[in-house]
């Protein structure tokens, strides 16, 4: 997302120059890429570990699935906190040293795993840190309170991906400037695939002609809820006995061997497997794993619907990518996205918590054809509201705003 | 002939003497550089427990004292006169002294106010018949902003004569431990070092309040942070800090000798 941001803010006149710092282990120490400097942090592999342990208990805790225990309550008192402390030090070291260099207007941090940037800065300029994992101050336990907030308020803006979480952080007690901007696509990138294309996709993954294709898209990651997909599908295989559920994606960079090596996505799909072939949907289960481009613009063209059936969803851009191919979503709840689907006229929402729920909803979009193109065409209405363009103008006022 | 080869022998004799100077000169430089080197290292080892900030200063003003010592004696060998230099000097330092001696009462208040004098900026403090918020603590005075949003200008002599109440909540758990790093040790494995080192004494401090180092600011030669702690049991306060100063200087030395074995 900041990627694209950056250049088309480069290439609107809205930046003279931006200066990227981010983590990688393996990558080269400066690259110039479309006019962006990106400046990597290489880390020990001992260090790369602590700092993913870190991060993953962070993740975890802030999205309610970590089990309360006095391990991860006490992650600030740890060694692998220390690596997560390392690395943000590297961070705010480089972007100190830079600074003296390119005296930058301001800094825009990305991500809940840089948020003690901003405490470490020593730097009287102003600071915007971005937070695009779901906040729930309920979630955030006890002796992790006075850090966080320690770390927030560092920052003179925070922004967060819809109105829910902006509220919830104002009552966590952040005291300075708040705002939700919705997380944005680049729409241009998307488009309509050929033929021959979505033929190849369906060949690549036996999927039959006239078979009906339900879309599941996302990480594979337990907090993505597939589980919860298969077992909604799972209750309405008999009444549509010719649709097949499509669960595409692969793992994180921290669950990939190149990346933090935390295997994470391989065990999640070994039980999804399992829970498919228990309920007896495994052979109307296809699991594709990572798509390019191109499948993934077939993949959309060749579904009759999508579902988002996050556990806990910082947003669900996937939704919105759904709207782009006027195809209906029907979306998590619990989904920061959900913020933008109106009952029955973009979309329909429903508890991730709950098979019987995600099924009826399933069955309704499956047996009426107007439904679900009214949904589509509305939610594709929608998604302008989410695209790069609006994005961009939305964060340039935030940092105008603070720059003059 | 005679007089060209008096000429001769009086010009070999003062360029030996020249020579001469210039060696005795130079090894009193050399004997400076290594006793003003040696007192540094003998004053770090002998005052680990003192406030990391405060032993490099003493280090500082120790070894500026012994180079001014040790050049003045070195120019004093090369036959110049420096009793005259001696005496202005003394004179327009005591004349400056007198000219700015306020100043320098609030200066070195603020000093010992910033080691000593448990407040900082943002802390809820009452001096004397002032009370407020810490907005600005400068070189002169500490600036308290009011109750009514009124400035109020407190002389940092003040802060040393006066009875200083801090009135922030939760102050007394608070150990500030400022620290002054030489510029060339790596910060973020000095600060993984100190983090680990305050981790070993967590059943000491409140969980809540995990140590937090911060860069105050950076010199040519120094890097200024403050380490702050929150203990559980204020009886504990003074056996915390002479143990995390002592933690400080070990982890310090350490990675000195780390820096220097690697060149």
């Amino acid at each position: 997302m900041v990627f694209p941001l950056l250049r088309q803010m480069l290439e609107n006149g809205l930046l003279k120059d931006s200066h990227w710092i981010s983590l990688s282990p393996t990558g080269p120490r400066k690259v110039l890429a479309s006019g962006i400097t990106l400046n990597h942090i290489q880390l020990e592999k001992e260090r790369v570990k602590g700092y993913g342990r870190a991060k993953e208990k962070m993740w975890k805790t802030l999205h309610g699935i970590q089990k309360e225990d006095w391990l991860s309550d006490s992650l600030f008192w740890q060694d692998e906190f220390v690596d997560y402390t390392y690395y943000n030090r590297l961070c705010s070291e480089l972007a100190t040293q830079l600074d003296k260099e390119n005296d930058f207007d301001l800094f825009y941090i990305h991500d809940f795993q840089q948020l003690p940037f901003a405490h470490m800065l020593n730097v009287i300029k102003p600071k915007i840190f971005r937070w695009h994992i779901p906040f729930d101050e309920s979630l955030i336990p006890d002796l992790w309170k006075q850090s966080l907030s320690s770390y927030f308020n560092a920052y003179d803006v925070v922004i967060v991906s819809c109105q829910k979480y902006l509220e919830s952080l104002k009552r966590f007690g952040y005291k300075g400037k708040a705002s939700y901007i919705y997380p944005y696509i680049e729409d241009g990138i998307y488009k309509r695939p050929s033929r021959s294309e979505v033929e190849e996709f369906n060949h690549k993954f036996g999927i039959k002609e006239d078979a009906r294709v339900v879309l599941v898209l996302a990480r594979l990651d337990p907090m993505k809820g597939q589980d919860r997909a298969i077992k909604g599908f799972a209750k309405v295989t008999k009444s549509f006995p010719d649709t097949k559920l499509v669960v595409a994606g692969d793992g994180s960079f921290s669950s990939s061997k190149a990346g933090i090596g935390l295997s994470k996505a391989e065990i999640w799909l070994s039980k999804l497997r399992e829970l498919a072939k228990k309920l007896g949907v495994e052979n109307q289960v296809i699991f594709t794993g990572h798509l390019t481009h191109k499948e993934l613009q077939a993949a959309y063209e060749r579904c009759e619907l999508t579902i988002l059936p996050s556990v806990l969803e910082g947003f669900g851009l996937v939704v919105v990518e759904s709207w782009l191919y006027k195809k209906p979503a029907i979306v998590s709840s619990m989904a920061g996205v959900a913020e933008l689907v109106k009952e029955e006229e973009n979309g329909l929402l429903f508890n991730p918590n709950n098979p019987d729920d995600l099924a009826n909803k399933l069955s309704a979009v499956l047996a009426n054809q107007s439904l679900a193109s009214s949904l589509g065409g509305n939610g594709f209405k929608t998604s302008r509201q989410c695209f790069l363009g609006r994005g961009m103008k939305a964060e340039a006022k935030v940092m105008q705003d603070l720059v003059g | 002939m005679a007089r060209w080869q008096a000429g001769v022998e009086l010009v070999e004799l003062i360029l030996y003497d020249a020579i001469n100077k210039i060696v005795v000169f130079a090894v009193i430089v050399a004997a400076t550089a290594i006793v003003a080197k040696v007192l540094s290292l003998l004053i770090r080892g002998a005052f680990k427990t003192w406030v990391p900030a405060v032993r490099t200063n003493v280090q500082r003003v120790v070894s500026i004292s012994i180079w001014v010592g040790g050049l003045i004696f070195a120019i004093e060998q090369l036959g110049l006169r420096t009793d005259l230099f001696l005496l202005i000097l003394g004179l327009l330092g005591v004349a400056t002294l007198l000219a700015i001696k306020d100043t320098l009462e609030n200066i070195g208040a603020k000093y010992f106010s910033d080691v000593y004098v448990p407040f900082k900026v943002g802390d809820i403090i009452r001096v004397g018949n002032s009370a407020g918020k810490v907005i600005e603590i400068n070189p002169i005075t500490t600036v308290l902003l009011t109750d009514d949003k009124r400035l109020v200008s407190v002389p940092n002599t003040a802060f040393v004569r006066e009875k200083v109440v801090n009135m922030t909540p939760r102050i007394w758990k608070e150990i500030l431990v400022p620290i002054a790093i030489n510029g060339t040790i790596d910060l973020p494995e000095f600060e993984s070092e100190v983090l680990k080192a305050c981790h070993k004494m967590r059943r000491y401090l409140d969980a809540r309040f995990p140590p937090v180092l911060t860069v105050k600011g950076r010199g040519k030669r120094y890097v200024n942070l403050v380490l702050t702690l929150m203990v559980k049991d204020s009886s504990k306060k003074n056996e915390i800090i002479s143990n995390v100063n002592q933690k400080i200087s070990e982890i310090e030395d350490k990675m000195m000798r780390g820096r220097k074995s690697r060149k």
